[in-house]
C-alpha cells in the first residue's frame, strides 16, 4: 500500500495491515517526525511538504518494487504526508513484513534511503515570518551507495 | 510546433514566479537544450541553469542528456528532493 496524503496516520492500524496470518515472522517499521528546527517557540513554527502529484506516487512504487525484487517480503506499506505540518507531527511511515527479521530490517532501511533521494517531495520550514526550503543532504545521496549491487 | 506543458516545483517555482509554462518546442530535443531555451524565454528562467536542478519527463526522473520525445505530455524542473 502506498499513500500520499494530508491526513495523519495511525501506526497501530498500519502495523495490523502488514500482518499475514501464519506467515509473518517479523515486521520492521520506521516513522519520521517533524523535529524542532528553530530556536523560536514551536507555536510560531510550521513545516510544509510539497509533492508532485502523479510522479511522487510513481517514484514510491518504483522503490517498493525494487525492494520486493531484492528481498522476499510479505507486504510493504508506505505513507507520506504532504501539506502543512507542525513540530512533533508524523511525516512518513514505512513498514515491511517478512518471514524473517533480516529482510524486514534491510528492506525498511532501503526504502527509506531511496525515499529520501528518489521521491518527489520538498520540505519548507517557516519560523515566524521567515521561511526557507530545506536543502538536500549530500549524505542521503551517499547512503544509496551501500545498496549498489 | 508542439506545445508542451513545463511545470516547476518548490524553490524553483518561487524563483521563477510561476508553477507552469506552455512551451513551443521543436521536438525531439534534450533536457539540457530545453533548459537553455526556457532560460532565454522565461523571465528569471536563468535559475534553471543552476547546478543541481533536476528534471522529469512524464513523471520519470531525467538527465540533461535525455531526449524529450514527440509523445511527451509534461516536463518538470525542480530542486533536489528532500522528502522523508
Amino acid at each position: 500500500m502506498i499513500l500520499v496524503q494530508e491526513e495523519d496516520f495511525n501506526v497501530g492500524a498500519l502495523y495490523q495491515s502488514l500482518l499475514k496470518a501464519n506467515q509473518t515472522g517479523a515486521v520492521a517499521m520506521f516513522v519520521g517526525l517533524v523535529r524542532q528546527f528553530s530556536d523560536l517557540p514551536k507555536e510560531v513554527c510550521s513545516f510544509e511538504l510539497e509533492h508532485y502529484p502523479g510522479m511522487t506516487e510513481r517514484n514510491l512504487q518504483v522503490i517498493v518494487d525494487e525492494a520486493n525484487a531484492r528481498w522476499p517480503l510479505l507486504d510493504v506499506c508506505v505513507v507520506h504526508r504532504v501539506g502543512f505540518l507542525s513540530v512533533d507531527d508524523q511525516i512518513v511511515f514505512v513498514g515491511v513484513s517478512a518471514s524473517h527479521r533480516a529482510e524486514a530490517f534491510q528492506a525498511c532501511d532501503f526504502i527509506m534511503d531511496y525515499l529520501k533521494s528518489r521521491a518527489a517531495f520538498w520540505k519548507k520550514e517557516s519560523e515566524g515570518s521567515e521561511s526557507r526550503w530545506v536543502e538536500a543532504n549530500t549524505n542521503d545521496e551517499k547512503s544509496l551507495e551501500r545498496w549498489s549491487k | 510546433m508542439p506545445k508542451v506543458r513545463v511545470v516547476f516545483f518548490a524553490s524553483l517555482k518561487e524563483s521563477i514566479g510561476q508553477s507552469e509554462y506552455i512551451a513551443d518546442l521543436t521536438l525531439p530535443l534534450s533536457i539540457g537544450e530545453l533548459k537553455q531555451q526556457l532560460a532565454n524565454e522565461i523571465d528569471k528562467g536563468q535559475v534553471l541553469l543552476a547546478k543541481g536542478i533536476q528534471s522529469s519527463i512524464d513523471f520519470e526522473f531525467a538527465r540533461d542528456t535525455d531526449i524529450v520525445p514527440d509523445s511527451v505530455n509534461e516536463v518538470a524542473f525542480f530542486p533536489p528532493v528532500t522528502g522523508g
